[in-house]
């Protein structure tokens, strides 16, 4: 414990890191997933295609392989950016894929007759997505939103990879002073372990509160 | 409002994907372009056989009934943690997985030969942070991975040696001529390669210099171009190859530290320590570790074959 104590400014500063973008990531791909999922369901054409390629491109390339692309690929095409918001801006990204599939699975879950109502009440296709389809969707999914939470807190470990200092990445340079590697990961891991839990737990008190009783 | 798509949407999918599949690849090409030694590669295998030629093998009674040599020898092979990823020390190569060629290969199947009396020699690449665990608990028998030996890691396990001394070096874009050696680094941004020595030397000596770390050195050789840092600090040796490879890059200065490379063990194994350790005074004396250092690192520096440090002369060995 004693490695812990003597390292504790520096692996909380990297704990407020991994944290950090956790949670902005964690906002960012929420409102992303959810405005894709809406042009998934529009009934634009385009707009339909353009989610659609969206969404599976960010499925199917691995997270480390955006990771890599957009901080030693893009720099040659003349775009370069610090690598902490870099690695914000994948994640993102990234996340808001896996959120516009789970949102899409809680738009089947509204009944057909409740847009037939809306549009027969007059909303407009914005009004009736907005204030009927949407919000009965996210409700639907609140759990399912939660593990692509938890999902996005473990992804912010590869991070590491492209020179952020975030919690993984400071408790390699720890580790390479101190040669305690099962002491050093396992209060890592724990660390992790406790974000899971807490994004967890509060998952499921949000799905109490706005769960649909059909 | 249904959402199901029509197959027909799946065409340009497929088209963004092989794309995305293309970048990636040129990434990834233009990262092993550092690589050196590629084109003589057929002269170094010639020359690397030579280093096995005549290499000793122990005598019967060296290996003490119920040792870990004795248990090596009845295993038939001898598991080595060692990188695959390391030009010039301990490489793969791709086209043919089973040829792994470097210094700390060499050096391994060396030691095979001595115990077995043929290089059989079974890789388990180590991650630096696990190089302890594995020795500890038993999954490798050896670790040959510039294991730089210290205090701190030989209450862990111990190191036989040291083998090879390196140091690390610091290299800049060509077109810099602000800086000059570890001395001018103060307050710059300083790329280093992750677990490596230098993310704890480079602030002993430059408490100002920030500090981002890179998981392999075709990576930091690319951020150091790509302008985020000023400097990359690494072993000499192998920043000399990277120079070698790649003129955007140079070399400034003289190494700044001294490491001395250690062959990782089991904790308080005494036998199989004074066995290694005998082995490599026996190779020293032999010439198959000088013929091992000038086909591989000594294909990128200009000098002799070094002294080998002497054994046992480093705290923690």
């Amino acid at each position: 414990m004693n490695i812990l104590m003597e390292n504790f400014g520096l692996l909380l500063e990297a704990l407020g890191t991994t944290l950090l973008m956790a949670v902005v990531a964690g906002i960012g791909s929420l409102i992303l997933g959810v405005l894709v999922t809406v042009a998934r369901v529009s009934p634009i054409p385009i707009l339909r295609a353009a989610a659609f390629g969206y969404v599976q491109f960010f499925i199917n390339v691995p997270l480390l392989a955006l990771l890599l692309l957009a901080v030693f690929a893009l720099p040659d095409a003349g775009l370069i950016l610090p690598l902490l918001p870099t690695a914000i801006i994948v994640l993102t990204f990234y996340e808001a894929a896996y959120v516009a599939e789970a949102v899409r699975s809680g738009v089947n879950t509204v009944g057909v007759g409740q847009i037939e109502a809306a549009r027969a009440l007059g909303l407009s296709l914005g009004q009736s997505l907005r204030l009927v389809v949407i919000p009965q969707s996210l409700r639907a999914v609140v759990q399912p939103l939660g593990n692509v939470m938890i999902a996005l807190a473990m992804n912010t470990a590869l991070a590491a990879v492209v020179g952020v200092v975030e919690l993984t990445s400071r408790v390699n340079k720890v580790n390479l002073v101190y040669a305690q590697p099962i002491e050093i990961f396992t209060a890592a891991g724990l660390v992790y372990m406790a974000i899971a839990l807490a994004i967890g737990l509060a998952t499921g008190w949000v799905e109490r509160n706005v769960a649909i009783v059909r | 409002m249904s959402v199901t798509s029509p197959l027909r949407r799946k065409l340009p999918v497929a088209g963004a994907i092989l794309a995305a599949f293309a970048l990636t690849l040129t990434a990834c090409s233009s990262g092993s372009g550092s690589v050196p030694g590629e084109t003589s590669g057929s002269e170094q295998t010639d020359a690397t056989s030579s280093v096995f030629e005549n290499a000793p093998v122990a005598a019967d009674e060296l290996i003490i009934p119920d040792s870990t040599m004795a248990k090596i020898k009845e295993r038939g092979k001898l598991i080595v943690g060692e990188a695959l990823d390391a030009p010039l020390l301990s490489q793969q190569d791709p086209a043919n997985p089973d040829d792994v060629s470097g210094f700390d290969a060499d050096l391994a199947k060396l030691l095979a030969i001595y115990i077995l009396g043929e290089p059989n020699v079974e890789i388990v690449p180590p991650a630096s942070e696990t190089r302890e665990a594995l020795l500890a608990n038993g999954t490798v028998d050896v670790v040959f991975n510039t294991y730089t030996i210290t205090e701190e890691r030989a209450t862990q396990i111990s190191f036989a040696g040291p083998y090879f001394s390196s140091g690390l070096a610091v290299a800049v874009k060509s077109d810099n001529t602000d800086i000059k050696g570890i001395e001018d680094l103060g307050g710059k941004t300083v790329i280093v390669g992750a677990n490596t020595p230098a993310v704890i030397a480079v602030p002993e000596e430059q408490p100002t210099a920030e500090l981002v770390d890179f998981a392999t050195d075709p990576q930091a050789v690319q951020a150091l171009l790509q302008g985020r840092g000023d400097a990359y600090v690494q072993d000499y040796t192998l920043l000399a190859s990277d120079a070698a490879a790649n003129d955007k890059l140079k070399v400034v200065g003289q190494p700044f530290t001294s490491e001395p490379y250690g062959i990782g063990l089991k904790h308080d194994d005494a036998d199989f320590k004074e066995f290694i350790n005998n082995w490599l005074l026996e190779i020293q004396e032999g010439g198959q570790w000088g013929e091992a250092w000038k086909t591989t690192l000594g294909t990128v520096v200009d000098s002799e074959i070094p002294t080998p440090p002497a054994i046992g002369s480093v705290p923690g060995s």
